[in-house]
């Protein structure tokens, strides 16, 4: 299978999977007892006043119907309105409004991830059960053992309480305010939050790079006279890094799970802590659109991912994956 | 009879073999230090939360009194008093949270509601996962298989714990009464984390047996006239048992981490509930007033246990069967 049918075949898996998100999406608010209408209007309620209420919100039609309304506008790219968070604020300015932060924010995460997690993992496959190897085992089995809410309550402590530093107790400024000042604000969320990312990207590596480099083309390299620190950096780490290439994707998801508790820690208004505060609020229309949002966003980085590793791998393009 | 005698004689046969490959897990897994380090850890905080009411030095609703001048939550080794005639002396061996209850008797109890939890997450995440893995891998490749796994990939597109908020947040924190059913809130919480690990553990099995299946024994039994449910429940799954121990070892790690953070964003337990995540978002407020101990015993407790299950977990991969061996399963 060529790399273009593989692509074509995974966008047009896409589909479904977009599909079956968006009905499991539009049904979340059912589950609720006695309806979305009896959660909006809480306990000040009678059968009249929810019977209004389900009419105005278009609840009396048939789920289908209701269905198609809110996913043919959701396409184009209308989400809705606010309930409580901020009322008669169409959602898609909510989310706009908060965007930047929480993608700031993850991107730094997974930057910092990538510059920690990949050396240190060479660094432990290289010198295998060497004192720098247990160091860098160590650091990462730490790392994805802390909860990364709890690692920010500690940074704040050290870094906002104990030093006093005016940027070490959370809180965001706009980059297009004051670009040092945003940065300063996210190095500890951006730790809090990359953390685990980097132990889990070390991991891989390590055992990426001990796999490769037991490998005959590394002897036959090293055979040939070339110095090790060129086939390390050269040739083993080239393919050691294409599967980590897909960790790194999926942790996509983690970032975005992290966010959320990073967000609250650290009191930042993105899009995580607008999901809590909808949540609170009871915001039935905030809450839909978020998560159909959020989990867009991680289906499309799976994609992308997927499509890399694709390109990235022979083997995938030989043999279609399987 | 000639069906029953060569059962009978594979058995004997797997017994044999059984003793052998534990005796051989045994001896992988002892040389691996670190792996005995998170037993010992899972071990004492399976025996902490089983035996805690015998443990803990004292009851983890009681408020105590602060001494005259002094305020909750008190430090750690802090002498108090309790009210009445006996005027006798308790210490708060790790301080006091803010209502004055004893802060490692709370931990101790929020060791048995994080062990309930977490337990209950991979049960429901297990069985489900497992049986549905299992029939999709059986049925290989036919549409059953397709319905399947299509529907653990709408659920695995959702980011876990993002689905499990959502979830929560709709129905409401604490107990969710439907009329005919009221759904406690302990069972609400393992139900939903469970629930978005399910694909997790049907991956898992669906390849596992899908390769378990192209063993030549599937073949004999087959033609010895075994029924599919005998093939599948007596011989596939037992092979596989390795596989999902693995996995439900390293996913409890996951499943404290998400309960924790459930609960420390108050869609968890709810108070007065004794809870490693709770009394963490409660102690967020006292950090800037220099009570380090309040967040940070709970804390550390969260990460020893969660560094146990990942040190058991990579243990038990690596000597029982590294063949299915996967790298980053724990998705904080």
């Amino acid at each position: 299978m060529s790399t273009a049918r593989f692509i074509l075949k995974r966008l047009m898996l896409i589909v479904p999977v977009l599909f079956g998100v968006s009905v499991a999406v539009f049904g979340l608010l059912h589950i609720a007892p006695g309806g979305p209408a009896a959660v909006l209007l809480g306990p000040l309620q009678n059968e009249q006043i929810i019977q209004e209420v389900r009419s105005q919100l278009g609840l009396d039609k048939p789920f289908y119907v209701q269905y198609w309304l809110w996913a043919s506008s959701a396409i184009v790219g209308d989400l809705g309105t606010s309930w409580t968070v901020q009322q008669g604020t169409p959602v898609v300015d909510l989310i706009k409004s908060r965007l930047l932060l929480t993608f700031e924010l993850a991107l730094l995460a997974q930057l910092l991830a990538v510059l920690i997690g990949i050396p240190a993992g060479i660094i432990g496959a290289v010198r295998q059960n060497k004192p720098a190897d247990h160091l860098s085992r160590i650091g990462a089995l730490s790392g994805i053992s802390i909860p990364n809410f709890w690692l920010g309550i500690v940074l704040i402590m050290v870094f906002g309480v104990t030093f006093n530093f005016d940027w070490g107790t959370g809180g965001w400024i706009s980059p297009f305010e004051d670009p040092v000042a945003n940065l300063q604000h996210l190095i500890l969320p951006v730790i809090a939050l990359g953390t685990a990312r980097a132990a889990i990207i070390q991991r891989m590596t390590r055992s990426e790079m001990l796999e490769t480099m037991n490998q005959d083309y590394i002897r036959t390299a090293r055979a040939m006279g070339i110095s090790e620190r060129e086939v390390i950096l050269k040739d083993a780490t080239k393919n050691a890094l294409i599967p980590v290439v897909t960790v790194i994707g999926i942790g996509i998801g983690g970032l975005l799970n992290g966010a959320v508790l990073t967000e609250t820690v650290f009191n930042l208004p993105g899009l995580g802590k607008l999901f809590i505060t909808a949540i609170a609020r009871r915001d039935f229309e905030v809450i839909r659109a978020l998560v159909l949002f959020i989990t867009c966003v991680f289906v499309f980085a799976n994609l992308s991912v997927d499509v890399l590793y694709a390109y990235l791998n022979p083997k995938i393009r030989e043999d279609g994956g399987n | 009879m000639a069906t029953k005698e060569s059962t009978t004689v594979k058995e004997g046969a797997q017994t044999r073999e059984h003793r052998s490959q534990f005796e051989q897990f045994w001896r992988e897994f002892r040389k691996n230090r670190l792996s005995i380090v998170g037993a010992v850890i899972i071990g004492l905080t399976l025996f902490a939360a089983i035996f805690a009411p015998f443990i803990a030095p004292h009851d983890p609703a009681t408020q105590f009194d602060a001494p005259e001048g002094e305020h909750n939550p008190l430090p750690p080794g802090s002498t108090l008093f309790v009210e009445g005639e006996s005027n006798e002396q308790i210490t708060a061996y790790l301080g006091t949270d803010n209502h004055g209850r004893d802060l490692l008797s709370r931990m101790i109890f929020g060791l048995r509601t994080l062990m309930i939890i977490s337990i209950g997450v991979n049960a429901v995440a297990m069985s489900v996962g497992i049986a549905l893995g299992a029939i999709a891998g059986y049925l290989g490749n036919s549409w059953v298989d397709e319905t399947i796994m299509r529907a653990m990939d709408i659920i695995l597109s959702f980011p876990s714990l993002i689905l499990a908020i959502a979830i929560i947040g709709i129905l409401g924190a604490g107990t969710t009464d439907y009329g005919w059913i009221s759904v406690p809130n302990l069972a609400k919480i393992i139900f939903v984390i469970g629930f978005a690990y399910i694909p997790r553990f049907a991956r898992v099995m669906r390849s596992a047996v899908l390769k378990e299946m192209e063993e030549d024994y599937v073949d004999a039994a087959k033609s010895l006239g075994a029924s599919d449910t005998h093939i599948l429940t007596r011989d596939v799954l037992v092979n596989t048992i390795p596989i999902v121990v693995v996995q439900a070892t390293l996913y409890m790690a996951t499943a404290v981490l998400a309960s924790a953070g459930l609960s420390f964003l108050g869609l968890g337990l709810q108070p007065p509930t004794a809870s490693l995540g709770l009394m963490l978002s409660n102690a967020r407020s006292f950090v800037y007033s220099g009570q380090w101990w309040y967040p940070v015993f709970p804390g550390l407790a969260l990460m020893i246990i969660i560094l146990g299950f990942n040190l058991l977990g990579d243990g038990l991969r690596d000597a029982l069967d590294p063949r299915y061996s996967q790298e980053g399963s724990n998705d904080q």
